[in-house]
């Protein structure tokens, strides 16, 4: 026989391939093993993802909380010093103001309105 | 492609399935192409279980690569060359196997004393009188289309060795097949 007839029927026997009873279980194995690793890709994304997420939103969240507190405490400290201010005003002019002579009735007044008070409750006590 | 269908169509249009990510086409090159990627690396030497672990690793790693696959040749012997560089790997990496240019003494001696049908061809039966060396040569060559410079490359022996081990082999094979091939012929003409 001559050698390339006899190459030629060997190459035509290797490309026969034998018969495999389990040919459709070997193929159904590679599909779940495919399937089995895009699941776990998917998996491994999401759970990439969800990680991802929740750093970034806890990133956020504390970044705007604390700028938040920042500018309150700001804006409080702010506010105080402008109340504190106001009532210094408020309590210089008061001191700073002549009293008039209404004023003065109406002081006395009231201080022996209080001591009649006093005494009276006073007097119920012992 | 539909779900509902199973999935049809030549080879290159299902690759082209794949690689967009289709499991179900692949699937299908898997059905179509399994038991000739099995069977070529059980010819090449590799036990039963060997040779199915190596072609499930070179199905899983062709779908990662499908993607290289444009069609110029045919989709067995793109996904059969994965294979069996999947499993030359393995050879190596074991060292199990002696590819040098003597013949060996790991040749099958039950099979060369196997006594042979008259005109069934059993090349896979035949291979087994081959060294480990011949077989993976003979059947790179001849099941994988590999050029000699190919082997001898992912061998990494000489040139030289691999003509050895095919010529050496394909003797053993021609002794073992031609006569039931002839005499096949000869039936089939007369």
């Amino acid at each position: 026989m001559a050698e390339p007839h006899f190459e030629a029927q060997l190459t035509r026997l290797f490309s026969e391939p034998p018969a495999f009873p389990d040919a459709e279980l070997f193929a159904t194995q590679i599909s779940a093993s495919l399937d089995r690793g895009w699941a776990l890709r998917r998996l491994l994304i999401g759970g990439a993802g969800i990680a991802a997420g929740v750093i970034a939103a806890a990133q956020l969240i504390t970044t705007r909380f604390s700028a938040e507190l920042q500018a309150l405490s700001l804006d409080g400290t702010r506010g105080l010093n402008a109340d504190i201010s106001v009532a210094l005003d408020k309590f210089n002019q008061v001191v700073a103001t002549p009293a008039s002579v209404e004023a003065l009735w109406l002081a006395a007044g009231l201080a022996l309105l209080a001591l009649g008070f006093a005494v009276t409750r006073a007097m119920e006590e012992f | 492609m539909s779900m509902d269908r199973p999935p049809t169509g030549h080879d290159v249009e299902l690759a082209a399935f794949a690689a967009a990510g289709d499991r179900r086409a692949y699937g299908e090159l898997v059905r179509r192409h399994g038991s000739a990627v099995r069977g070529l690396l059980r010819r090449m030497g590799a036990d039963s279980a060997t040779a199915d672990d190596m072609a499930q690793d070179a199905f899983l790693a062709g779908f990662e690569q499908v993607s290289d696959y444009r069609g110029e040749g045919a989709f067995g012997g793109w996904i059969k060359r994965i294979a069996a560089r999947c499993y030359l790997r393995k050879v190596k990496r074991e060292a199990r196997m002696i590819l040098t240019d003597e013949a060996q003494d790991g040749d099958d001696p039950a099979a060369l004393n196997e006594p042979r049908t008259a005109t069934r061809i059993d090349l896979d039966e035949a291979l087994k009188a081959l060294s480990k060396g011949e077989r993976l040569c003979v059947s790179l060559c001849y099941g994988g289309d590999w050029s000699h410079a190919e082997v001898a490359e992912a061998l990494n022996i000489p040139i030289g060795t691999v003509k050895s081990h095919v010529k050496r082999g394909l003797d053993k094979l021609r002794a073992r097949l031609a006569p039931p091939i002839e005499s096949a012929r000869r039936e089939a003409h007369g």
